[in-house]
């Protein structure tokens, strides 16, 4: 019963070494949610090559924009966008449709 | 002007004193479709009276918007069985919000987009005194007060870009 135990045990060990191994060679998926009018989180720092998703949670209609940077257009309540972050530096962007909404993506 | 401060009296009245008593839960739904139709109906005239490419998109918008949370509004009210309740309240906002398009459909270009915009920042200004003094706090319905609080953040924005606009014609 013993060995049964430590050796699932070293199963165990032996699929999260390979497991973090995987995770730190392919890029990363990150989320930004927007609902109430607001990006969460407002600030996302990621690693070039990650990809973001914004996901649409509001009942308005949002863009991510950050001038000649990138651009989502419009993203409809309940849709979401997808893109990969390949330029390293710091880009505040807006929502074009409603200028008071503000958030960040930093790609390192 | 002087739509822009029927509106305004309106408004006033809204956020307290034409109630003698607190507005009830089918007044204050009745109260919420009338102030987006009232701003949809506004926004309507500046798509297509509208001179500069922004004011017209930001009417398209205040369309787009308003109509979204009239549309949860109404499911809102469907499903609790609600009926919303006329009062003096819509009336004063129906009918000021009808003056103020009359008002802006006798205006072009540059005077246009001076009074739609100018209208509008007085307009969510007063809304969000509205929500913050009389609605929320006398909504009983838990789901009709959270729907309020969730149009709160839009209602602001809407004030923001507004008043970026409006800084912008000023200049």
């Amino acid at each position: 019963m013993l060995h049964i135990a430590l050796a699932t045990i070293a199963a165990a060990g032996a699929l999260c070494v390979a497991a973090s191994g995987a995770a730190a060679a392919a890029p990363a998926k990150h989320t930004v949610t927007i609902a109430d009018m607001r990006y969460e989180p407002a600030v996302l720092t990621v690693k070039k090559g990650d990809s973001v998703t914004f996901v649409n949670k509001d009942i308005f209609p949002h863009t991510a924009t950050a001038a000649g940077q990138f651009d989502s257009r419009t993203i409809e309540p309940q849709r979401k966008w997808t893109f990969r972050a390949m330029r390293a530096g710091e880009f505040p962007y807006i929502c074009t449709l409603h200028p008071n909404m503000k958030g960040t993506l930093k790609v390192e | 002007m002087k739509a822009t401060r029927i509106l305004f009296a309106v408004l006033v009245a809204a956020s307290g004193a034409a109630f003698a008593q607190a507005p009830n839960d089918a007044q204050i739904a009745h109260i919420v479709v009338t102030a987006n139709q009232v701003d949809i109906d506004a926004g309507k005239v500046a798509e297509t009276h509208g001179q500069s490419a922004e004011v017209k998109a930001f009417g398209k918008q205040m369309v787009t918007d308003h109509t979204a949370v009239n549309k949860q509004a109404t499911a809102l009210v469907t499903k609790l069985k609600v009926k919303p309740e006329d009062n003096p309240t819509s009336q004063s906002l129906k009918s000021g919000g009808d003056a103020n398009v009359k008002h802006l459909k006798t205006l072009k270009g540059a005077a246009f987009d001076k009074a739609y915009v100018d209208q509008e920042v007085t307009y969510h200004q007063q809304v969000l005194d509205a929500i913050d003094k009389t609605l929320i706090p006398n909504a009983k319905n838990a789901e009709l007060k959270a729907l309020i609080e969730k149009v709160r953040p839009a209602i602001d924005g809407h004030l923001q870009h507004a008043k970026q606009l409006q800084a912008k014609l000023g200049k």
